[in-house]
């Protein structure tokens, strides 16, 4: 501050830079009297010790040990964490720093971690902990009481749940406290005697375990689930129930999800992040995204909201909610027309011509005076009637102008015949890709279009090159996708835009603008940005999708519509290109491993695994509030087969074709259908049938509200279904557990009632008798438990953690032994293993199981209805043949007092049959000797002398012995089983590591890189990034789908009926046709209408951590909802003021967010926000406040229900119908500010 | 004399003084890093800038009145040519100023302890129960100071409390001088005792953490390891390499 004159002439006296003379002096006589030296210019004191104070600070930050260990369920960051331990108590966690490298030249995982997980140690000691084993008062007075006095757990639980009065007394208390505490023998010998009571009465399939994303700690997750399903109860999936599973990669890739490694975005050169807000939910892995900005990455985000990743934006578009997809549509009629028919880019053409099932031949069906695209032309269609010829899909040979089979198709995959040609070895065959050229004729056809103002279906014509071809009238694939994408050619007839700016024609850019809101050139632009910077670098453009995108209704359109752009391109398959769907895809890496301890494949097989949307869509009754049966869904262009019927006539349908599980599966208990069938030594099936016939037995999914068919008992650990993920949460809190709720729905007249479901005029409430929940925190879930067990936190227990986005594996291991009196989930599930089996070795000995299973992905049920052609039985449409035309009957036999044994070792199926996955065996015999020695022997019982599962880590050791990614053995074992269908090279991959067993103390040392294995599509050999599909692309492994290829076209009849044959716009699903709710913008005296959507929130993950005292801190605390400024005036609400958000579902009572981030139209409640933290009683209901998901509810999509077809079959979480969520809308009002609780 | 004189002029001094020794010594020992103001300048400046410097300066020089008329005896100041009427003249005109101000300062201060939010929230029932002893003690002795300006008929501390309040250092309890003082200074030094027992507890305590050493020190204080190996003492059988000191 001061300048100092050249000349010194005037220089002030502060110079010295003390306040005064007097200080100066003060300073000046004191040194003489001082300890230390004081420095010439009086400013510094030097002195010798006196550093005491030090030692505090010293103290502060010592400790005993450090820890590794990681978070477990609901985080895709998989951070490795040190936890730090100090007199016994866990003190912190600070990031691990020891990953492996992801090679020279590139950014390395460093720096990893957020503030969620830097949090966490809080909760070991906070007071949402659950400490002891807890069971509702009430139902604990009554079964000590019945315990006395029939001396018998068993029969006293059936004393409690047969008597309506008393079982009312304990499910209407479901929410309101009121838990005591109990001893864990107590309350494990009730959550026994329920188990077994309910299978003795109504079977096991009345019982269902939930727990999600086993990746995440894989034996947590396998330790209930194996328990599970060694009594024969079914596993609920999730992926698709939490709306996370695309259905468009079953469709398209005919693979559930893989993705690319957040490394990998460093090889994009072109970065679209599409509905997925990478630094709040990606937040270790963004630095990669931003530091690739560095190497010149052009990064695009699409997101209605300034959300956070728009700030590392160079270009943001903002589609209006939903819409989406009209703007991909668009940029796809762009990359078509200038990279595929203005000029030809020669790597896009011989990509989708080896790699896209475009050059393929579809038949064209007359329809009134056109016609509608029909089915792929297979080799049957030319005559062949060798094996598999319906599914050997047909294209022409450029060269001749023939039709021509090539390899790779379904029609290869199974049977001898295929051996050796399964792959996407083309020869010398160049594939024709349209039939434009030279061609003789010209048809019109119609497509079905949604750019309605409801979204119903309207048609468009437009006109396709064709062939004839015997008696088929054909065009390509590509030709019909062009004639969908309105990219028209020189004398073809229709309707066909004019050009980029014609908006009157689907999908032109200019199209999308009334849509989405997006300037029509700023999506030209990106579309064609795109594409140049695919051709021009190889394939490195990249869509990061996420949630923003995929929770639609008609996500799965949404997403062809993404993956038309990067297949068009060239871009999967290669490093730095192509989709990365990120949206709780949590990849179990060791997936063989723990898939046979989860679902106990050593022991029995199959598992009863079922899909969990429609569990909760038929069991919380939710069907019954449908307002409107499918008519409005179809396609003006279909044949009807869903007019006048529900979704739920449509999952009956799925469940009694064998399309789809469906459990409970029929109205008796399938203990006693076994023992029927034997005692009248008929074949099972034979039974059944018979049974149906003579109507004496019938789907359960034909009456799901008669109480034999009700779920009986549900299992929850490392989930909050009721705080969390429960859409239609208080038709859960209604029907399935008989507690308070704000349900506000009318039931469906009854001209919209399903035709097939039996309609109890009185909807049953409570049917579940037990609710147990397995947690370390208070949530929801443990609120309306009726038992409440304490578990280990994930610092507290072994276990192993993978994930998606980073390969390698690494470990939980615990800080501390589980404090009070909690247990690890591995303990609590073998505690009552074990009282399980004291109980039902006399309540229900050996049993035999009747089992309806459906027709399964990777398995030759695929071939099970050639060409997608739907056939009902019950209709008469065909026979019922099981395993063809009906689910596949199968009897399991049940040692139910053995279950603890079996729980606690490794079955002998695992060598005897070999480990099956994607449809490659693996034969570990030597993996169970290398078992036998590194866990022990189990020495009597059913399971003396195999390897022993009695601790948490020989569960660990063994998934990594099991599993190709942590064996290099038994990755090139199944690699060469693979060669042996594809005759392309593939065991190379991984025999660089065929002498690598990752075991689970190299996971304690550091996170450990995996081994490429044929569990998965890509490759990371050589310390490659991890990409989808490399295999597939570079060994020409076929796509597991019909054509091998990747599918733009769907033949199915459903896909057909729902005009959903290609890539379509189909825009959010209309809630006031459907319901009669308001209309979006509409302002009256209850408020204000608008999109409810709930995104992910940046001060939590799912309802973790929204609840710990330093996310409440950082955050706003309590329930918020986010609002445009213009919005929150139009009903006179300000920041921070109380609001109520209502709809016919439920009622929400937040603090309202008002912020200039947010779009006019749409509010934000960030989902998972439970309930336990300030939450006040609603005005609307005098309830206390719901969740997010009081305000959603479950629609099924009947697309979702298809199986036995090709890649559209059933795999547990590979397809289902989703639990979508974000088509909903709410009315929001200022509410009086005077709150009560 | 009575149980009661001796209670309250011998028993009630001595526990009230061991307290405050005994309570300083334990503070310090097992609260170390509880010894502090707990200051509240940032939550609001504007007043305390006023109301803190009127009352810290006011009760400093109240301080040395305290020790002028209860440390110096009489005879002393007589020996030096002290009238009683100019001592007195000089101890009421600065007392009344000091007290005055100290006055003036604390009622800032608690003014703007209860009316400003975020100071009002970091107020403690300690503070509140600290503020009402200290604010009694001063306003006793503040009357004590006025009825004596105003020439009221009273008794000559100098005679009475002053002997008094010297006879509990000599360990040599003189209780009959009190019962001579009157009203004013008996409430005066009740409450005055009763501060002096509560004060360890409170944020009293800052008085002996004034960091006077400001004054006289430079501002930046290099602190090097003491001599020996690491963060802790050396232990026996270690040695630097090369034998000598550093």
């Amino acid at each position: 501050m001061t300048v100092t004159r050249q000349d010194g002439a005037d220089a002030p006296e502060r110079n010295t830079g003390f306040d005064s003379g007097l200080s100066e002096a003060l300073v000046k006589t004191s040194r003489y009297f001082r300890n230390g030296e004081v420095s010439a210019d009086l400013r510094s004191l030097h002195q010798i010790g006196g550093r005491d104070a030090d030692s505090f600070y010293r103290d502060r930050w010592s400790h005993d040990k450090v820890v590794r260990s990681t978070h477990g369920v609901n985080c895709t960051g998989s951070c490795s964490w040190k936890v730090y331990v100090k007199d016994g108590i866990i003190t912190w966690e600070a990031q691990q720093t020891d990953y492996p490298s992801t090679g020279a030249d590139r950014p390395e995982y460093e720096p990893r971690g957020c503030p969620r997980g830097a949090a966490f140690s809080w909760y070991t000691y906070s007071p949402t902990r659950v400490r002891y084993p807890y069971v509702r008062g009430s139902l604990l007075q009554m079964y000590r009481e019945a315990r006395q006095r029939l001396g018998d757990p068993v029969l006293a639980w059936a004393d409690i749940v047969d008597d309506p009065e008393k079982a009312r007394r304990y499910k209407s208390q479901r929410g309101k406290g009121g838990l005591i505490r109990a001893s864990w023998d107590e309350a494990t010998e009730m959550i026994a005697a329920a188990h077994v009571h309910t299978i003795k009465k109504y079977g096991p399939d009345r019982i269902a375990g939930f727990s999600p994303i086993p990746a995440m700690s894989m034996v947590s997750h396998a330790a209930g689930a194996r328990f599970m399903s060694l009594i024969g109860a079914p596993m609920l999936s999730f992926y698709d129930w939490y709306a996370d599973l695309p259905v468009a990669s079953p469709q398209v890739f005919g693979d559930q999800t893989d993705v690319p490694e957040s490394g990998d975005w460093w090889d994009a050169s072109y970065l679209i992040l599409w509905g997925s807000n990478v630094p709040v939910t990606r937040t270790p892995d963004a630095h990669w995204m931003t530091e690739a900005r560095y190497r010149g990455q052009k990064v695009v985000v699409m997101s209605p909201d300034y959300s956070d990743a728009t700030k590392f934006a160079d270009d943001w578009l903002a589609p209006h909610p939903g819409t989406d997809g009209a703007l991909a549509m668009a940029m796809g009629h762009v990359v078509l027309r200038e990279f595929f028919v203005d000029r030809q880019v020669p790597r896009f053409t011989e990509y989708v011509k080896r790699y896209s099932d475009l050059p393929f031949l579809l038949t064209l069906t007359p329809r009134g005076d056109g016609y509608v695209p029909g089915k792929f032309l297979t080799a049957a269609d030319l005559g062949d009637v060798a094996e598999g010829a319906e599914f050997k899909t047909v294209l022409v040979d450029s060269a001749t102008g023939e039709p021509h089979v090539p390899n790779g198709s379904l029609g290869f995959r199974f049977g001898e015949s295929g051996k050796g040609r399964w792959n996407l070895d083309l020869g010398e065959v160049d594939p024709l890709l349209s039939l434009y050229e030279g061609a003789a004729e010209t048809v019109t056809v119609d497509l079905a279009r949604f750019d309605t103002p409801r979204g119903e279906g309207a048609v468009m014509r437009r006109g396709v090159p064709v062939r004839r071809i015997g008696k088929h009238l054909v065009t390509t694939v590509y030709d019909l996708l062009l004639a969908q994408f309105g990219v028209g050619r020189a004398g073809l007839p229709g309707e066909w835009p004019t050009g980029l700016d014609d908006a009157s024609q689907p999908y032109t850019p200019a199209w999308q603008e009334q849509f989405t809101g997006v300037p029509a050139a700023a999506a030209a632009r990106i579309g064609r940005e795109f594409a140049q910077n695919a051709d021009e670098s190889g394939g490195r453009s990249m869509i990061i999708m996420g949630a923003g995108t995929n929770h639609w209704f008609h996500s799965d359109t949404i997403y062809r519509a993404f993956l038309t752009l990067t297949t068009l391109t060239g871009c999967q398959g290669v490093n730095g290109g192509g989709w990365a769907h990120y949206v709780g895809q949590e990849k179990c890496r060791p997936v063989t491993g723990w898939m046979t301890l989860a679902s106990a494949l050593d022991w029995a097989r199959p598992p009863r695994q079922m899909i969990q949307t429609a569990y909760w869509y038929l069991h919380t009754d939710q069907w019954r509030y449908d307002q409107t049966t499918l008519d409005g869904f179809a396609s003006p262009l279909g044949e009807g087969r869903f007019d006048g019927r529900t979704p739920a006539d449509v999952l009956a349908q799925s469940a009694r074709m064998g399309w789809m599980p469906s459990y409970p599966t029929f109205n008796r208990n399938p203990l006693d259908l076994a023992d029927e069938a034997a005692a009248a030594g008929k074949q099972p099936a034979e039974h059944v049938l018979d049974g149906l016939r003579d109507g004496s037995l019938r789907f359960a999914a034909e009456d799901p509200d008669a109480p034999e068919n009700f779920p009986r008992v549900l299992t929850i650990w490392r989930a909050n279904l009721l705080g969390s993920s429960a859409k239609g949460n208080e038709y859960f809190l209604k029907h399935l557990l008989g507690a308070d709720n704000a349900v506000r729905a009318d039931e469906a007249p009854p001209q919209a009632r399903p035709k097939d479901l039996v309609w109890w005029n009185e909807a049953p409430t409570g049917k579940l008798d037990l609710l147990l929940a397995l947690d370390f925190r208070m949530t929801s879930t443990t609120i309306y438990s009726d038992i409440t067990l304490p578990a280990a936190t994930w610092y507290e227990k072994h276990d192993l953690n993978t994930t998606d986005m980073h390969p390698y594996v690494h470990s939980f291991n615990p800080a501390i032994a589980p404090p009070w009196e909690t247990r690890t989930d591995f303990d609590a599930f073998g505690t009552i293993a074990r009282q399980f089996s004291r109980l039902a070795a006399t309540h229900l000995g050996v049993r035999k199981d009747l089992m309806a299973l459906p027709l399964l992905h990777d398995t030759p049920d695929e071939l099970a209805n050639p060409r997608g052609v739907v056939r009902d039985w019950k209709a008469g449409e065909c026979d019922p043949v099981p395993g063809k035309t009906m689910p596949k009957f199968v009897v399991q036999e049940r040692d139910y007092g053995a279950i603890a044994q079996k729980w606690s070792a490794l079955g002998p199926l695992v060598e005897d049959l070999g480990l099956q996955v994607k449809g490659v065996t693996t034969k570990p015999d030597k993996e169970v000797e290398y078992l036998r020695h590194k866990n022990g022997v189990m020495r009597d019982g059913v399971a003396a002398g195999r390897p022993a599962l009695v601790r948490d880590v020989h569960w660990c050791e063994t998934i990594l012995a099991l599993s190709g990614t942590t064996n290099g053995r038994l990755a090139t074992q199944g690699f060469r089983f693979a060669e042996e269908r594809t005759g392309t090279q593939m065991a190379d991959l991984a025999a660089e590591h065929e002498g690598k067993l990752i075991t689970f103390s190299d996971t304690q040392a550091r996170p450990t890189p995996v081994i490429t294995s044929p569990e998965w599509s890509g490759s990371e050999h050589g310390g490659r990034r991890y990409s989808p599909f490399t295999i597939n692309v570079e060994r020409l492994k076929p796509w597991h789908t019909l054509t091998g290829r990747m599918h733009f076209f769907l033949d199915h009849d459903w896909m057909t009926e729902a005009g959903e044959n290609l890539p379509v716009f189909r825009p959010p699903l209309d809630m006031h046709t459907l319901f009669g709710e308001p209309h979006v913008g509409d302002t009256g005296e209850l408020g204000i209408t608008v999109r409810y959507l709930t995104p992910h929130n940046k001060w939590s993950i799912h309802s973790e951590y929204q609840d710990n005292l330093f996310m409440l801190s950082l955050s706003r605390g309590g329930q918020t909802i986010w609002m445009s400024t213009q919005d929150a005036a139009k009903v006179g609400v300000r920041d921070n003021d109380w609001i109520e958000a209502v709809n016919r579902n439920g009622v929400v009572v937040a603090r309202a967010i008002v912020s200039s981030r947010m779009p006019e139209g749409t509010v934000y409640m960030h989902h998972a926000q439970d309930r336990l933290i300030d939450v006040p009683l609603t005005e609307t209901s005098g309830k206390r406040g719901g969740i997010h998901n009081s305000l959603t509810r479950l629609f099924l999509k009947p697309t979702h229900l298809i199986g036995g077809y090709a890649q559209l079959s059933f795999a547990f979480n590979y397809l289902g119908p989703t639990g979508n969520q974000r088509d909903e809308v709410t009315v929001i009002r200022r509410r009086n500010q005077e709150v009560t609780y | 004399m009575n149980a009661v004189d001796i209670l309250l002029w011998v028993v009630v001094p001595y526990v009230s003084l061991a307290i405050f020794v005994v309570g300083h010594y334990w503070r310090y020992k097992y609260d170390k890093f509880g010894w502090t103001t707990r200051s509240s300048q940032l939550y609001e400046r504007r007043l305390l800038r006023w109301g803190s410097p009127l009352f810290h300066f006011g009760i400093l020089f109240v301080l040395v009145g305290h020790v002028m008329g209860l440390g110096i005896p009489k005879s002393w100041t007589e020996a030096v040519g002290l009238s009683e009427g100019a001592y007195h003249a000089l101890a009421i005109g600065v007392g009344a100023i000091a007290g005055i101000g100290t006055l003036v300062g604390l009622a800032i201060l608690i003014y703007r302890r209860r009316t400003v939010g975020p100071v009002f929230s970091a107020t403690t029932r300690n503070d509140k129960l600290m503020y009402l002893v200290l604010t009694l003690t001063i306003l006793f002795g503040m009357s004590n100071t006025v009825l004596g300006a105003v020439g009221h008929e009273g008794v000559d501390y100098r005679d009475t409390v002053s002997p008094w309040f010297r006879s509990i250092f000599y360990f040599n309890p003189q209780p009959e001088l009190m019962t001579e003082a009157g009203l004013g200074f008996q409430l005066h030094a009740l409450s005055a005792l009763v501060l002096f027992a509560i004060w360890p507890f409170t944020r009293l305590v800052h008085v002996f953490s004034a960091p006077l050493g400001y004054f006289t020190r430079p501002y930046i204080v290099y602190r090097s390891r003491d001599r020996q190996l690491g963060n802790r003492p050396t232990p026996r059988g270690w040695d630097r390499v090369g034998g000598g000191r550093r």
